[in-house]
Order: structure tokens, then C-alpha cells, then sequence
């Protein structure tokens, strides 16, 4: 009859931690510097410190310190160094066989080498939070709450990276493939959302700016952990720059507590595979069976796919070629490098040259043609890539960026993008090739962009062309054309380029730069009209009747107009040298950015924020033209320019400057 | 003691160990013998629990080895490549011991230490030389008062004087304990002087299987020489080798010798002359039946 066997050999355990006791010590050291030492040194001279400056305490510098600390990189480090410490002998004939032949059975071994682990890398973590507690009790207690949470995100962490260390040792037989493995699955769900990323942004139809909508994801805890477990705060400052409040804050519970579940669970796999392991397996590349053919496909696949991308980019950069002719040679390319890759991982796991045989060949052409269906499935969009639009009630707000940028948060406006872009991609086949149809028509690139209500962002861009070139087809212009419409509204351009606040403002400062060519020195003289004798009143009754007439320029369509011509001539024989800016202000209504919120540095649809921290104020810099009649006038009207030689054309700019037709000025 | 019964291991599509019966009495020495590749290590690899039998069983005291940590307290292994912990010197080991073998006789060791004056004690056992390092397993082995000693190339890397040392403590522990020994080795020489049984290892299965008396008195070497040409040979006598030189020839003969003495003598040879074999002798004419690949070599 078999025997009872328990979780745990003291003899054992005093062995693991007389093996990597000194590396426990070392991770202490480098926390005690971290976090006691570090803290000490900065408030030792405390009068003297930034601190006592702009208000803040030594109890809030206490919080915002542990706010700073690593977390989960610190765990991850340790967690590996310690594993494949205490588990060596898993990775050496000799030792794990002698190992084995004690009586140890492996369900101690395991337990037994978890115990010695967790206890070296916790103890330095509660040491730490105990110095750090003693350090909070002395100053002021309210940064308690934070050392403590920090120490759990930190332990939590241990567990976790504990669980994917000893799955990834348990599937090696080599300790160093065991640890590349281990920094892979610690990031698999990134790389392969990167992998299919970049394969995207190089062969899809709008994919070109999908790399920007990564998002790190639970999947991804090295990431993960530190954006959304964490201690943290919100500092508000006067404008004088003294503190006015801050917020303290202790996120991610819920995460740390998946976290946990799942850590727990891969720590079964893990012992699950440990007790099944051959021994026999040890020098192996991958010890379990079922784990072979995952990572010969796995490798093969993803590799080959970012490889048959970057192939076709290659292929792209000799000329413009269609999409289908750039598909057909990444499929090509993915095939060739896939049936390499295929042939090189049964190299690495059978640890021999002498893999190629009728059976493996089979198994090679079995692959290659899955592999060819699913990149033919994404040529063909069959995974709804491409053609992705999310429903109006997923999204939180849509972006459309060419010349300007502008975000759409009400229900109408986003109804309308939506139905724009799916107007737009029923086109596909029209517009995707236009690099190769429409060669010679100048273009430009629009992006547009939605935030969805669960932080999700789903980005596409395009290369549109000139809807008025005569050489484009009826079907481009219908694709392309309301949107521009759109765009080009003048309620819209007035909303989302001037402003939430366009009809509720006032124009609190005003610049207009005049250009003359002195010919005795041939040179440009620039200046700018600061209207320093007026008052301030009289200034800005003349900024508000330039803005005036501003506006009625947008109404009349002749300003901050989006085209899908990009640098074309005769936007070089209309647009004026001479910059105009300004700034409007409402100190009542905060000032909503469509560029801030674009570039997602203000509008987070799960954050609600502080009135305190809104803006209520932006300039503006407008882009003029020949036909601003309205505005023309009245800058002269009001003083900006005396005379029509102070405002030139980009083209008479550039023949002044002995600019060729052909050149770009903006490469000067 | 020890059963082995069916017992089938591979490694991949390669037969290890194919359908191998053994069966060690309590209290005997029981050397284990094969050519290079007949799977000794891998069924003292099995029968120290490190590896998982594909099929059969491997049963020491009526219970399976595999993952029994109180049947392996009463074991002790001396592996062909000895594990010590890095750092570890000769007292840290001895204290892991005493954690792991619940029966470890400190003073017996420290006794058996004096036999060993050249070790020191503090040194890294990693540190010490092949020799010294085996000499530290057994030190650590037999003060774990063990049941079974399982023992692979036992005295490989030590000094002849060193070897009987070794093999006298063994003798000794084994007269006074009654603790049964499995030792696999090549140097069959040693073995013959040590072990009572013998088993005899190819191609993943065990060929014999005996007491080496009876395993010594199975095989005969006659001389004989006849006064014309050889008679032929009654078919009783089964003859795994013959070799003629003039007049003079030299049979291997299985079977019972006596025996065969009689059948021979009948023939009325001229000369005849009956040797026992050596355990060498036996392993080289038993496996060259087996097509051995020296079998012709040593004639």
C-alpha cells in the first residue's frame, strides 16, 4: 500500500533557504535603500525641501514615496532568481536523480520548495513595511494605509509570478530555456496581440495606426499590475503653486484578488505537472508532451506572421503596390519562414539536425495550410478587422483627425461618424488601392478614432486623395466626400476647432504676424501688432471684431476647411504666409479639448475628474487664406496691417525665397 | 525483497526496459551485470523511485517504490555520479541526511569517519576528489541504517586499497544489519568475491538470474584432447563454445558439470581436464550467445 506523504520536509526546506537566503538578503538591501533609506535622505534636511514649499507634509511625502515604489517588476525579478535556485536540481541529470532517490516525495518537494521561496521573498517585503510602518508612526500615520497595500500589491505579485515560474520550469528540462519561457508567458498575451498588431498595421485596410491602440491588458500582469494595482494620488495646486488638496488613493483590489484565484490555479497546473513529469525528460527543450506541438505552432505561427509582414513591407517600400499583390507575398513569405520555423523548433526540441522525415513533412504541410487559412481569413476580413464599427452605444466618443482634430462626444455626432465610416468602408475595394490608382493626385492621411465605454480604442487610418482631382472616380468621391462635408460644416469647424465655448467667449489675446521683403537687404521683415498703448478694454473690443469676422468666414466656408489634398499648389497659391492666433477664455464654462481628449490626456469615460483640474481657456491658431475676406479686413480695419504688402502667399513666399515650385518650403 | 515483475520502460520509440523480471531474496548481495546499454541504470533508476515504470510493477518490502517516501527512508542510494548541494560540506550533508532518513546514526557515522582520516570534514564536498566524494556517500549511506543499499558502480574512481575498504564495510553492514544489497557494476572480478547472486542483464531484460554458486557450477570449461579427430559430441551436452588448437580442444558446456564430465570421459579422450568459470567468463560465453558484440574478441 502506498504511503501517506506530506506537504512539507523541514530538512528540505532549511536546505532551500541555506541556498537562497543570500539572494532574500540582497532583495532586502536593495528595498531598504528603495523605500526607508530613500525617504530618510529626503526629508533630512526637511526645511530646506520642495516640500515644505508648496505644503506638503512629511506624512503625504511618506505616501507619495510608496506611491513611487516598483511593485511588480521587483516581484517578478525575485520570484525567478529564487525559483530557479531552489528548483536546479530539476534541470541536471545527476542532481534530479539523486534528488528523487531521497525520501522526498515530489508533492513536499514542490510544496516544500514553494514555502522556501514565498518565505524569502515576503520576508523582505513585511521587514520593509514594518521599518516603514515604525517611520509612519513617527511622522504621521496617514500613509499607513498605503505601506501596507503596497505590500500586499508586492505579495500578491510574488504569487502570481511564482505560479507562471514554476509552470514555465515545469515545461522546460533546460533552466535557461525554463527562464525565457517564464519572461514569455509573464508577457504572451501582449507580444501575441503585438504580433497580430503589427501584421495588421502592414497588411490591413486602416490598420496602419493600429499599434496605438494597445492596451495592456489583466492578461498581461507585468504591465498590468503597476497601471492599475497601485498606491496612488492627486495632487492639486493653487496657481500659486501651494497644495490644495491631495487625494490618496489604494486601486486595484478586485485585480489583485483575480490575481490571487489565478495564481493559485497555475500553481495546481504547475504541481499537476511536476507530479506527472518523466525524469527521464531533464536536458529536454520541453519536457511535456502536450506542450510540443503548442509551441512548434505557436512559434511557427506568430513568427512567421510578423515575418511575412515585415517582408511585405519591405516589398511595399520599392514602389506603391496594391494590396493584394502586398498580401500575396507576405502569404508567400509567412509560408516559406512558417515551414522554416516549423523544422528549426523540432530541431530544439529533439535536440538533433535529423528531424526531417516523410512523417514531420506532413505535419509541416498540416500546419502550413492552417496557417494559410487563417492569413487568408485576414486578407479576406473574415475576423471583421477591417470592417470593425463599433455599435454608437459601445462608444464614449469618436475622433476623426486629418488637417484638424476633432472629437465627437453626443449621440448625434457619433451616429453620424459611424455611419460616415461605414459609408466609407463599403467603398473598400475603391479606396484601399489609391496609392496605385490615383498615383499622381496628391493626398493626405484621416484617422478616426473611437473610445469605447470600456477604455477599449479601436483606431483606423486611411490614405484618402483629393476628392476634386479630376482623375478620381464618382464611387471615391461618394466614399470620401460626406465626410469632408461633415468636416466642413461650419457649426461643426466652429465647435470642435474653435471650441466648446466659441458663442460664450471672450478673445482675451490676439497675434497677427505681417511679413515685408526689404530689398535693399534682402531679407524678410517679420512683426506682430501688441496694440501696447490701448487698454485692455480697446484690445480686446479689436480682438472680438477680428473674431467676428472669423467666424463669418466659417460660415462662409473659407477657413479651417479639412481637404483630402494634402500639399498640393494651389493651397500654395492661397494660404497665407502670416499666422494668425488667439485665445478664447470663459472663466465659468472648463474648456473641453478635442486634440487633449484625441490624444486621450484629458477625457477618460471611467474617471470622473475634479472641476479643479479643467481648463478654461485655448488658443487657437488659424491658418489663413486669400479668400478670408472678412477676417482680412477687419485685422486691417483694426490695426494688425496697414498695408496688403504685409501679407503674402506661401508662393510668394517661397519664389521671394528662391523656393523651387517643387519644393516643400516646411523642409527649410 | 525486491520485485520486479514485467516491468517495460521507454524512452521515446527505444525499449529500455523490456517486460524485466528480478527478484532480490532479503539479505542478499545481489550484483547486476550487462554490457553498456542493458538498462542497469535505468532499473536502479526504477528502483529507486526516480522513474515511472510504463508497465509492471517494482515492489520492495511488498509496497511500490514510486513516490513512497517511508518505504525510501529505509533505503540508501549510491548513484555512478554522486549529488551533493553546492556549498555543502561534509557535516551539512550529514545533517540533511538526519533530516531525511529518520534512522541516521550520527555516531556510526563519525565512527565510520575514522575509517576515512583524508576527508576533511569542512571542506565543500564538491571540493573533494571522486574517490573522496564516494567515500562520503557511503559514509552518509550506511549511517543511514538502510534496509536496501542500492548501489551503482559502487567503487568506481577509488584506489584498489580504498575498493576493499569500501567493500568490507559493506560486508560488514550487511553481516551485522542483514541489509540487503543491489550493486551494479562492471567489474564483475569484485563482484564475484562479493555477491551471493547474480543477474545478468541484456537488451532491457534479465537473461540469468541465479546464486552465484549455482550460476558458477551451470557453466563448465572442459579441456580435452583426443587421439585422432574430436568424436562428435553426444546431443546432451549443450556446447556454447569450442575451440580447437591442434589436438587440444576447450568447450564451454552448460549444464550441470558433473554431467557432462561423464558424457566426455565416455568418449575416452586422451586428455580431459574440467575448470570451473569465472563470473567473466559466464557473462562473456552467457551474453555471446546473446550475439555480444566481443564475443570474438577475447579468443
Amino acid at each position: 500500500m502506498q504511503s501517506k506523504t506530506s506537504f512539507f520536509n523541514k530538512g528540505l526546506y532549511k536546505k532551500n533557504i541555506s541556498r537562497t537566503w543570500i539572494a532574500g538578503l540582497l532583495y532586502l538591501i536593495i528595498l531598504l535603500l528603495l523605500m526607508p533609506v530613500s525617504y530618510i535622505i529626503s526629508i533630512a534636511d526637511w526645511d530646506n525641501t520642495y516640500f515644505v514649499d508648496v505644503g506638503i507634509s512629511k506624512g503625504m511625502c511618506l505616501f507619495m514615496h510608496i506611491a513611487d515604489m516598483p511593485t511588480a517588476g521587483l516581484a517578478a525579478f525575485i520570484v525567478i532568481v529564487l525559483s530557479a535556485i531552489t528548483f536546479w536540481y530539476l534541470f541536471y541529470k545527476r542532481d534530479t536523480y539523486m534528488m528523487h532517490a531521497f525520501p522526498i516525495s515530489r508533492k513536499s518537494a514542490y510544496f516544500t520548495g514553494m514555502a522556501s521561496i514565498l518565505t524569502v521573498a515576503v520576508i523582505p517585503v513585511v521587514v520593509v513595511s514594518i521599518i516603514m510602518t515604525i517611520i509612519a508612526l513617527t511622522v504621521d500615520t496617514i500613509a499607513l494605509a498605503g505601506i501596507w497595500y503596497w505590500a500586499l500589491i508586492v505579495i500578491v505579485s510574488t504569487v502570481l509570478f511564482l505560479s507562471i515560474a514554476m509552470f514555465a520550469l515545469m515545461v522546460s528540462g533546460q533552466l535557461i530555456t525554463g527562464i525565457v519561457f517564464y519572461g514569455i508567458f509573464v508577457m504572451l498575451y501582449y507580444l501575441m496581440e503585438l504580433a497580430f498588431r503589427i501584421t495588421s498595421s502592414m497588411l490591413l485596410f486602416g490598420m496602419g495606426a493600429s499599434l496605438q491602440s494597445q492596451r495592456v491588458r489583466i492578461l498581461s500582469p507585468l504591465q498590468f499590475i503597476p497601471g492599475n494595482c497601485k498606491v496612488d494620488y492627486v495632487a492639486r495646486y493653487t496657481d500659486s503653486g501651494y497644495l490644495r488638496t491631495l487625494v490618496m488613493k489604494l486601486e486595484g483590489a478586485e485585480y489583485l484578488a483575480i490575481y490571487f484565484v489565478a495564481a493559485l490555479v497555475l500553481l495546481t497546473v504547475s504541481f499537476l505537472l511536476y507530479k506527472y513529469k518523466k525524469l527521464e525528460t531533464v536536458h529536454d527543450f520541453i519536457a511535456v508532451p502536450f506542450m510540443k506541438p503548442v509551441f512548434t505552432i505557436g512559434m511557427a505561427f506568430f513568427i512567421s506572421m510578423v515575418a511575412g509582414a515585415f517582408v511585405s513591407g519591405m516589398y511595399e517600400a520599392t514602389g506603391n503596390h496594391t494590396y493584394g499583390s502586398k498580401f500575396a507575398v507576405a502569404i508567400i513569405s509567412s509560408i516559406i519562414i512558417g515551414a522554416i520555423i516549423f523544422f528549426a523548433t523540432q530541431m530544439m526540441i529533439e535536440k538533433t539536425i535529423r528531424v526531417f522525415s516523410a512523417k514531420k513533412a506532413m505535419y509541416c504541410a498540416g500546419y502550413s495550410v492552417a496557417a494559410l487559412a487563417v492569413l487568408l481569413c485576414l486578407r479576406f476580413d473574415v475576423f471583421k478587422v477591417e470592417n470593425k464599427v463599433p455599435k454608437a452605444s459601445e462608444v464614449a466618443w469618436v475622433g476623426i483627425e486629418s488637417q484638424y482634430t476633432m472629437v465627437f462626444t453626443s449621440e448625434d455626432e457619433i451616429n453620424t461618424a459611424i455611419s460616415l465610416h461605414k459609408n466609407f468602408l463599403a467603398d473598400k475595394k475603391e479606396l484601399r488601392d489609391v496609392n496605385v490608382k490615383y498615383e499622381d493626385v496628391s493626398g493626405t492621411f484621416f484617422t478616426i478614432k473611437y473610445k469605447l465605454k470600456n477604455g477599449d480604442t479601436i483606431t483606423r487610418q486611411y490614405q484618402v486623395v483629393d476628392t476634386e482631382s479630376p482623375d478620381v472616380s464618382a464611387e471615391y468621391v461618394a466614399a470620401t466626400q460626406p465626410i469632408l462635408d461633415f468636416l466642413n460644416n461650419p457649426t461643426i469647424i466652429k465647435e470642435h476647432v474653435i471650441g466648446n465655448i466659441w458663442d460664450d467667449c471672450h478673445v482675451r489675446d490676439m497675434y497677427f504676424n505681417t511679413v515685408t521683403y526689404d530689398d535693399v537687404h534682402n531679407q524678410f521683415n517679420y512683426y506682430t501688432e501688441y496694440f501696447m498703448n490701448l487698454s485692455e478694454y480697446e484690445r480686446m473690443q479689436k480682438y472680438e471684431k477680428v473674431y467676428q469676422a472669423l467666424l463669418k468666414d466659417i460660415d462662409d466656408g473659407k477657413v479651417f476647411r479639412t481637404t483630402f489634398s494634402g500639399y498640393s499648389m494651389e493651397n500654395e497659391t492661397k494660404s497665407l504666409y502670416n499666422d494668425l492666433s488667439f485665445t478664447v477664455l470663459n472663466g465659468d464654462v472648463p474648456y473641453f479639448s478635442d486634440v487633449d481628449t484625441f490624444y486621450e490626456e484629458q477625457y477618460d469615460p471611467r474617471t470622473k475628474y475634479d472641476s479643479d483640474g479643467q481648463r478654461y481657456e485655448q488658443s487657437i491658431y488659424c491658418s489663413l487664406n486669400i479668400d478670408c475676406k472678412n477676417t482680412l479686413k477687419a485685422l486691417k480695419d483694426e490695426g494688425f496691417y496697414y498695408s496688403d504688402d504685409q501679407v503674402i502667399t506661401w508662393d510668394e513666399y517661397d519664389k521671394l525665397m528662391g523656393y523651387s515650385e517643387y519644393e516643400d518650403p516646411e523642409a527649410y | 525483497m525486491i520485485q520486479v515483475n514485467n516491468v517495460t520502460k521507454k524512452f521515446g520509440d527505444f525499449p529500455a526496459l523490456d517486460g524485466l523480471n528480478m527478484h532480490v531474496e532479503r539479505g542478499a548481495i545481489y550484483g547486476l551485470v550487462g554490457p553498456n546499454g542493458a538498462g542497469k541504470s535505468t532499473i536502479i533508476r526504477h528502483l529507486c523511485g526516480v522513474y515511472k515504470q510504463d508497465a509492471g510493477e517494482i515492489l520492495i518490502e511488498g509496497q511500490p517504490v514510486f513516490e513512497n517516501e517511508l518505504l525510501k527512508q529505509k533505503m540508501a542510494i549510491i548513484p555512478d555520479d554522486i549529488f551533493f548541494f553546492l556549498q555543502a560540506n561534509t557535516k551539512d550533508m550529514m545533517k540533511f541526511y538526519k533530516n531525511m532518513y529518520p534512522k541516521f546514526d550520527e555516531k556510526l557515522f563519525f565512527k565510520i569517519a575514522e575509517c576515512f582520516p583524508e576527508i576533511n570534514m569542512k571542506k565543500m564536498v564538491r571540493s573533494l576528489s571522486k574517490g573522496m566524494q564516494k567515500q562520503v556517500a557511503f559514509m552518509l549511506a550506511i549511517a543511514s541504517r538502510p534496509e536496501v543499499m542500492i548501489l551503482d558502480e559502487p567503487v568506481d574512481g577509488l584506489d584498489p586499497v580504498m575498493r576493499r575498504q569500501v567493500w568490507s564495510l559493506i560486508m560488514s553492514d550487511v553481516a551485522e544489519t542483514g541489509v540487503t544489497v543491489l550493486v551494479s557494476s562492471h567489474n564483475l572480478r569484485e563482484l564475484e568475491d562479493v555477491c551471493d547472486h547474480v543477474g545478468i542483464m541484456n537488451h532491457g531484460k534479465l537473461l540469468i538470474e541465479r546464486s552465484l554458486d549455482d550460476l558458477q557450477t551451470s557453466i563448465t570449461k572442459v579441456q580435452v584432447a583426443f587421439e585422432g579427430e574430436m568424436p562428435e559430441l553426444p546431443e546432451e551436452i549443450q556446447v556454447l563454445k569450442k575451440i580447437s588448437n591442434g589436438r587440444v580442444h576447450t568447450l564451454i558446456v552448460k549444464g550441470e558439470p558433473r554431467a557432462a564430465e561423464q558424457r566426455i570421459a565416455a568418449l575416452n579422450p586422451l586428455l580431459m581436464d574440467v575448470l570451473p568459470l569465472t563470473l567473466e567468463e559466464i557473462f562473456i560465453y552467457e551474453l555471446g550467445g546473446e550475439d555480444y558484440a566481443v564475443k570474438d574478441i577475447i579468443f
